[in-house]
């Protein structure tokens, strides 16, 4: 009766499917309000997204956009900061903020069932935060603190050095979006305030909601905590294009007793004004956006140098990076590096049609996995505006992939990855490696400890 | 009030028991497999294995050649992975409804013909790749070895939970093929394992399909089960005093605590999130708010199935502060609690975060999967996903003072302290 099947079956043809749709209102205050209303999703997220380029930040003063954002919730005026988390985890909710180079996003999540009361706390760090000094200079040190542990992290340490030699210094992204010990220790929550008002207001801000709103006017619950909110601060300054460096460099992080090497190596990327965005993200797909991609392939499957490598074009709102990265074991780096850049140079002579076809299935066909949750629709639609793109972009990007043919794949790839150079970043113990990086024709050498 | 995800279940004749909630609402499905096969089941020597397979179980089975398992369900859309534990291994995907039969002959493939693709090739190569897991998420960053030095020292050698799922390098470098295909024929196989089906399929389908795939495996041998970790609480203390180049000093403790699916376990774990739970707990209100003598606290419960669970507290030193201050103020604060006890508002703040982590969880086709076969397979009732949360409502401000008084208690713990060297720099 049962016959074993000895190859596999087909596959139906997926259901259309389409980035769900919101309904958009105003509060009273004149910010937006989109509710996407997803049944059956019973913890809601609500965001906050406040335009908040980081250009707005004095120079001498990085950092000071992060602790705002992060002691909003310290303390309000109406509550103190062990008030507002006791009132706020009563009603099961979890708060958190997210500082980027152009946004603030400040959200809840919550259950639907005590949406109203929840959404009056957020507003409540949103629009009336007191910024006492105890709370900001707790804030500051516990930052200090936080700079240690990156230190220790050699992900981190890798991400620091790429930024920090793949942008011009006079470019703020080449430096940690949430300062350095130099830029955060003098501030005084004076400071803090004063940012806060002259960057932070309803004319910056857009609202969303993503949960089941079956019964509820979830409009009108954020028009009756948001819609008195007033401010000073005016429209958001415009985001200038970034500078890059260029050229095949190779920077090695000194991190004495590493048993890995840590390693990001890539260049400028597309952002989304680029309409090759989607064609840039299938070519990222075969080249190392996966386990069966051409660097894992070899690198974890054949060579056994590494727990898994990924490849990546990521861009804020103007500007983008590719990148490709992973840890590999300490005696290989070299032939690791060797094996990686060829892979990615070669890439640059086309990618075949089987390669990108399957690749545009995959990225299309899971789509609807990556938007079940209400969450990850409220993630994506705060990260789109912060970008300056449409909230249903999504789809756009959709379109742009299922129209992607391989040569146009592998024209947005050769556009950047290996044309203006590599920069190649090394995170790990420094004396075992560079001998093994002078056998590699890198670019100049620069020694980071 | 219990949660309405509606439930079927079927065992087919060579004993792999099928569970299917259909939701067709999302155009989606997820396919999930928990195998009755953790870390507590490996025998010493053989530490490791049940991780291991992870890794083989992606490299090929009689019909699927190398690489084919991910690259087939990637193109039909799917996301899929696998994870080991203690007490089980799962193995899970979700994608487009229309490729449910490619996911479940594919995971039937390897569930009765893995070892046809395990030669000593593709175990040597999946034996360096799980190395140079360990040394990412273990060696190459600081503390990554505290729960290695804390089960350790909070569980008896032989015992079941004594060892980390990562396993010895050691034991897997003498592993042989095989001693692989040995432990393999005697875990993995249709009566030992909970299928999964959640989503955009009717219950009649999943059945017919889960058969057509599954229903021609052969049963394995009745499998040994794990020994058994029965143990009371930690009557005495045992500490492991580090000095590293770590960044900051950090402290965590270990307690011992109830077997998992008691009200005892999670009265302890409710115990640990009044503790240590969000901005709103004991530890962060005291040590980082007001003292401001930590950076940060954590901690939480990890219930196991074996016998006995465990939970953790953990406080990192503000620059400049003494660890022992930190560790004073978490032993005074266990210490209140197992003699105080907590508030009716403390337990309904902790049990209002319990529930919204469980809504969560269960917000995707992968998560309800997931805790389906979880609790289809370590209690035999995957209908306590719907009473979940009712039974963390039930639990009272005395059963948790109970257990806190019995098992989370300053002189039964072991600790692992990290120190920074003497002659480290400021780094900041």
């Amino acid at each position: 009766m049962n016959q074993v099947l000895t190859t596999p079956p087909a596959v139906g043809a997926p259901r259309p499917w389409k980035f769900p749709e919101a309904t958009t209102t105003t509060t009273s205050s004149g910010s937006p309000v989109h509710v996407f209303d997803r049944p059956g999703q019973y913890v809601a997220t609500v965001r906050v997204t406040i335009a908040m380029p980081l250009l707005a930040e004095p120079r001498e003063l990085e950092g000071v956009a992060t602790i705002m954002s992060r002691t909003l919730d310290e303390g309000t005026e109406l509550r103190s900061a062990n008030e507002f988390a006791a009132a706020l985890e009563r009603h099961g909710a979890a708060y958190g903020v997210d500082v980027s180079s152009d946004a603030l996003h400040v959200e809840i999540s919550v259950p639907v069932s005590h949406l109203a009361p929840a959404v009056q706390l957020l507003a409540e760090a949103v629009t009336r935060p007191a910024f006492n000094q105890a709370d900001v200079g707790r804030h500051v040190t516990i930052r200090l603190g936080e700079i240690n542990q990156e230190r220790a992290n050699a992900g981190y340490r890798a991400r620091e050095a790429f930024s920090g030699h793949l942008f011009d210094p006079s470019t703020r992204r080449s430096r940690p979006t949430a300062g350095t010990p130099d830029t955060i220790r003098p501030l005084t929550n004076a400071q803090v305030a004063d940012f806060y008002r002259r960057n932070i207001g309803p004319e910056r801000a857009q609202m969303l909601f993503a949960g089941d709103a079956t019964g509820v006017d979830v409009a009108g619950i954020i028009d009756e905590a948001f819609g008195g909110w007033t401010s000073t601060a005016g429209t958001a300054l415009d985001t200038p294009e970034p500078l890059y460096l260029v050229g095949n460099r190779v920077v090695l992080v000194d991190r004495p007793g590493s048993v890995q090497s840590q390693l990001l190596i890539g260049c400028a990327g597309p952002d989304r004004r680029d309409p090759a965005w989607g064609a840039a993200a299938v070519a990222n797909h075969v080249v190392g956006g996966t386990i069966t991609s051409r660097v894992d392939t070899v690198l974890r499957e054949e060579k056994g140098y590494t727990y898994g490598t990924r490849t990546s074009f990521a861009a804020p709102r103007k500007g983008g990076t590719f990148s490709l990265g992973g840890a590999v074991r300490t005696e290989v780096t070299g032939a690791a590096i060797g094996d990686a850049l060829r892979i990615l140079r070669e890439a640059r002579d086309g990618l075949t049609e089987q390669e990108v076809q399957e690749a545009k299935d995959s990225l299309i066909r899971t789509a609807p996995l990556r938007y079940e949750q209400a969450d990850s629709v409220a993630q994506q639609v705060g990260s789109n505006i912060a970008n300056g793109v449409p909230i249903d972009f999504a789809d756009t990007y959709l379109t742009q992939i299922a129209a992607t043919t391989a040569a146009e794949a592998s024209e947005a790839y050769r556009r950047y990855v290996g044309t203006d150079g590599l920069l190649v970043v090394v995170v790990g113990e420094a004396k075992e490696v560079r001998p093994q990086l002078a056998e590699l024709d890198l670019g100049e050498l620069i020694d980071v400890s | 009030m219990p949660l309405t995800y509606p439930i079927a279940e079927q065992t087919l004749d060579n004993g792999l028991r099928v569970v299917v909630s259909s939701d067709r609402a999302v155009p989606i499905v997820a396919v999930n497999l928990w195998y009755d096969v953790g870390s507590r089941h490996e025998p010493e020597g053989l530490t490791g294995f049940a991780h291991l397979f992870e890794h083989l179980m992606f490299q090929g089975s009689r019909n699927v050649a190398s690489g084919q398992h991910f690259s087939l369900l990637e193109n039909a859309g799917a996301s899929l992975n696998a994870s080991t534990f203690f007490d089980r291994t799962n193995y899970f995907e979700s994608l487009p409804s229309g490729g449910l039969d490619l996911a479940l002959w594919l995971e039937a493939d390897r569930m009765g013909y893995l070892l046809d693709a395990v030669n000593q090739e593709n175990l040597d190569n999946q034996r360096d790749v799980v190395k140079e897991e360990k040394r990412q998420s273990y060696d190459n960053r600081p503390y990554g070895d505290s729960y290695e030095r804390l089960v350790r020292l909070a569980f008896p050698a032989d015992h079941p939970y004594a060892h980390m799922t990562i396993g010895s390098m050691a034991d897997l470098d003498a592993a042989s093929v095989e001693d692989v295909h040995a432990f393999f024929r005697k875990y993995y196989g249709p009566n030992n394992a909970v299928l999964t089906i959640v989503g955009d399929v009717s219950v009649e389908d999943a059945f017919d399909a889960a058969k057509r795939y599954f229903g021609h495996l052969p049963a394995i041998p009745q499998p040994p089960a794990a020994p058994d970790g029965t143990i009371g609480p930690l009557t005495e203390v045992h500490r492991d005093d580090v000095v590293s180049d770590v960044p900051s000093d950090l402290v965590t403790m270990m307690f011992r605590l109830p077997m998992d699916g008691t009200p005892e376990l999670d009265a302890a774990g409710l115990a640990l999130d009044v503790l240590a739970a969000g901005q709103s707990g004991r530890l962060n209100r005291r040590l980082v708010r007001d003292e401001q003598i930590a950076q940060s606290v954590s901690g939480g419960a990890l219930p196991l199935i074996g016998g006995v669970s465990f939970g953790t507290l953990t406080g990192i030193a503000s620059d400049g502060v003494d660890l022992q201050k930190v560790e004073d103020a978490l032993l005074e604060e266990v210490e209140k609690l197992a003699e105080e006890g907590v508030t009716e508002d403390e337990l309904a703040t902790v049990q209002a975060q319990a529930e919204r982590d469980w809504l969560e969880q269960l917000s995707t086709c992968a998560g309800r999967a997931d805790e389906i076969s979880h609790h289809a397979l370590l209690f035999g009732d995957p209908n306590r996903i719907n009473t979940r949360i009712d039974q963390v409502r039930a639990v009272t401000v005395e059963q948790v003072q109970a257990a806190a008084a019995q098992w989370i208690r300053a002189a039964g713990r072991v600790e692992v302290a990290y120190r920074r060297s003497e002659n480290a720099g400021e780094q900041a």
